[in-house]
């Protein structure tokens, strides 16, 4: 017998999406400050100059879908500037040198090329292009990410469980349709994109499961045991053994379905929808037995590999999902900012109070304009089924400029005989502390309030979601979190208009139980925790919420509302 | 080729926005152009490199066009750089 070298050892990380997977690894070290010049063979020379070219394409498609309709000059012109630099030919004859010269890989010689400029601009001693060097290294990342990203595509096997740092939603997605079984992120809190992309597609997940990238190797056959929030390396045959019949078991719960009709113990309906962004999750929102979709996110429709911004590439995409899902579709317009696909031409000091959602919308015109196009003519291919859902509003000029908007492009598209349709439900995320506390104001203006518990919960805590450091502190039930919400509920009442919560808060049960308890009636969440929320919701009275949600908003601590879930529950 | 003397008239030099301008303007024309400077000799249509030029107000430079349009390239960014490349300035 030979004695194995390396021992079974345990990484632990925190669980976003439940599950067991078996499989081989394939570690993604994206990230720039790990390049290091690795050797191509003649043969592959053209291959990676071919790689070279496709980035700057994709970089400068992105940079011209930015630029758009710019009225801010300043913008503009540095988006001119960026494209300038994208396309700059010493670039290219550096990147092609290090490539055919000197043999290296297409991501080094970018580094290499970049690094080489960025010391000859501080060598030239002047200040204002000193500034503009956070931007060259901006620049020099996307380029690599973009060259590594098609390194990335390549096909991977079925069953791989992906080990990285940090992951792009539509990488994901498309690492999803090659294969993937499992995802491990280094970094991100629970509610980071990607963990809640994974979530959705029913993908085991973890995160903050440090070192990751660093302990695990290529190929290695590795267990993610997302359930208990870890991930196994070199499992012995026992641990494998145990852990297939884990699985097996698992497969037998499984075809346990939904109630169609939500109701509670006294008889009180409420509703269950799915948060989605893109066609792969339609088959999910089925499977859960979902009424429709409560928030179609639009944001991948706008960058990289899987950019389709025109007008056509819209309708089609907004149709699929329409054609694909019964009941009514909410479809958020961009909410491009804060995390989101942050390439943008400005570095912003706070990008989350930045220039974000509708205050962008409103500056872009063409993008808004064309995304209202597509929407409001499907909206009329399928009367009653849309609903248009406006992204971080903050102040209520908001709401009537972007209601003007839609009036504008109704009337483009009725006069071009276009069937529209004409109460098509507009509703405003409730997401800023100041919209939760003036919600009756707000709801006056709009068919339904729409609560984002994420982004509610980062601005009233004031905690990045996004920082790993400080992931604690973002505390979906905080009673702070809670008496805004329940303002917002009130407020909607008042003013006579639905309101519903699309974050995660609604997928929790916890969340689910408050959120009844305030007479919050739909609730949106990802595919795969419809059936625990229904399980919990229709096994008490409304009474019975009530009461919890009462005492729950007059705690004073996120721990203690924890508390009392599990004696009320019990 | 043809080569000229020049100085640079705008007030704060050859800064990110005139570079920008005068970048794409000679990316119009076939002809190679080059900016001596100092010792320095830097692809006018590189934006990287005219940035590294840090051509301050009364930088002197000598262009140098090679190609099929070089006249009618010189004539254009000499026009530009005696417009100070259409800056406003304070």
């Amino acid at each position: 017998m030979t004695t194995s070298v390396t021992k079974e050892k345990k990484l632990k990380g925190k669980k976003t999406a439940s599950g067991i997977v078996i499989g081989k690894a394939v570690v993604i070290r994206g990230k720039s400050k790990s390049i290091t010049p690795a050797s191509i063979k003649i043969n592959q020379v053209d291959g990676h100059k071919e790689r070279f070219h496709h980035a700057q394409n994709t970089l400068t498609e992105e940079l011209q879908f930015m630029a758009g309709e710019l009225k801010d000059e300043n913008t503009r012109e540095i988006i001119e500037t960026q494209g300038q630099i994208i396309r700059d030919p010493e670039i290219e004859k550096s990147v092609f040198d290090i490539i055919e010269n000197k043999l290296l890989g297409v991501d080094f010689a970018v580094y290499q090329t970049f690094c080489t400029f960025i010391e000859q601009l501080k060598e030239s001693g002047s200040e204002l292009f000193r500034q503009r060097i956070v931007d060259l290294e901006d620049l020099r990342d996307r380029f690599i990410d973009e060259v590594c990203e098609q390194k990335n595509r390549k096909a991977i096997p079925k069953g791989t469980i992906l080990i990285t740092k940090e992951i792009s939603p539509a990488d994901l997605v498309s690492f999803y349709e090659n294969g993937a079984a499992g995802l491990v992120m280094e970094k991100g809190g629970i509610t980071a994109h990607a963990a809640i992309i994974a979530k959705s597609l029913g993908l085991p997940c973890i995160v903050n499961a440090e070192r990751a990238t660093k302990e695990v190797l290529n190929g290695q056959r590795v267990i993610l045991d997302a359930d208990s929030g870890s991930l196994i390396l070199h499992p012995t045959d026992k641990t494998i053994r145990t852990y297939k019949k884990k699985m097996e078991a698992e497969k037998a719960v499984r075809p346990h379905t939904c109630e169609e009709v939500y109701e509670t113990t006294d008889g009180v309906s409420f509703k269950l929808f799915a948060n989605i962004e893109f066609e792969a999750e339609i088959d999910k929102v089925a499977k859960s037995r979902a009424l429709g979709v409560g928030l179609l996110r639009t944001e991948s429709l706008l960058f990289g590999k899987r950019m389709r911004n025109s007008f056509e590439d819209q309708l089609h995409f907004y149709e699929q999902i329409l054609l694909g899902i019964n009941g009514p579709v909410t479809i958020r317009l961009f909410d491009i900012g804060g995390d989101k696909n942050a390439r943008r031409p400005h570095k912003e000091a706070n990008p989350f109070l930045g220039w974000r959602g509708i205050r962008l919308l409103l500056d872009e015109y063409e993008l808004l304009r064309n995304q209202l196009k597509a929407v409001l003519t499907v909206a009329g291919k399928y009367p009653g089924r849309v609903k248009i859902l406006v992204p971080m509003v903050s102040v209520l000029k908001e709401v009537r400029q972007i209601k003007d908007e839609i009036h504008v492009v109704q009337q483009q598209l009725i006069s071009s005989g276009v069937k529209v349709d004409k109460n098509v439900p507009v509703g405003l995320m409730v997401e800023v502390p100041s919209v939760a506390l003036l919600a009756h104001q707000f709801a006056k203006e709009v068919d339904f309030l729409s609560i984002g518990s994420n982004d509610l919960t980062q601005y009233t805590l004031a905690v990045d979601r996004g920082n790993e450091r400080i992931h604690d502190l973002f505390q979906h039930y905080h009673p702070a979190i809670l008496k805004l919400i329940k303002l917002t509920a009130e407020g909607a009442k008042k003013a006579g208009v639905e309101v519903s919560v699309c974050g995660e808060l609604a997928g929790d049960e916890i969340g689910a139980a408050c959120l009844l308890g305030f007479g919050i009636k739909e609730l949106s969440m990802v595919p795969s925790s419809l059936r625990k929320v229904n399980e919990l919701l229709s096994s008490r009275s409304l009474e019975e919420f009530q009461a919890f949600s009462e005492e729950a908003v007059a705690l004073a601590s996120s721990d203690e509302v924890e508390q009392l879930f599990e004696v009320w529950k019990s | 080729m043809i080569k000229k003397k020049i100085t640079i008239k705008n007030s704060a030099g050859l800064h990110a926005r005139p570079s920008a301008v005068l970048v794409k303007l000679a990316s119009k024309f076939k002809s190679d152009f080059y900016i001596h400077s100092y010792g320095y000799r830097v692809n006018g249509k590189s934006i990287l490199g005219v940035m590294t030029l840090a051509a301050e107000h009364g930088a002197e430079l000598e262009l140098e066009l090679d190609g099929p349009d070089e006249e009618e390239a010189l004539k254009a960014i000499i026009e530009a750089i005696d417009d100070k490349f259409g800056m406003k300035e304070e």
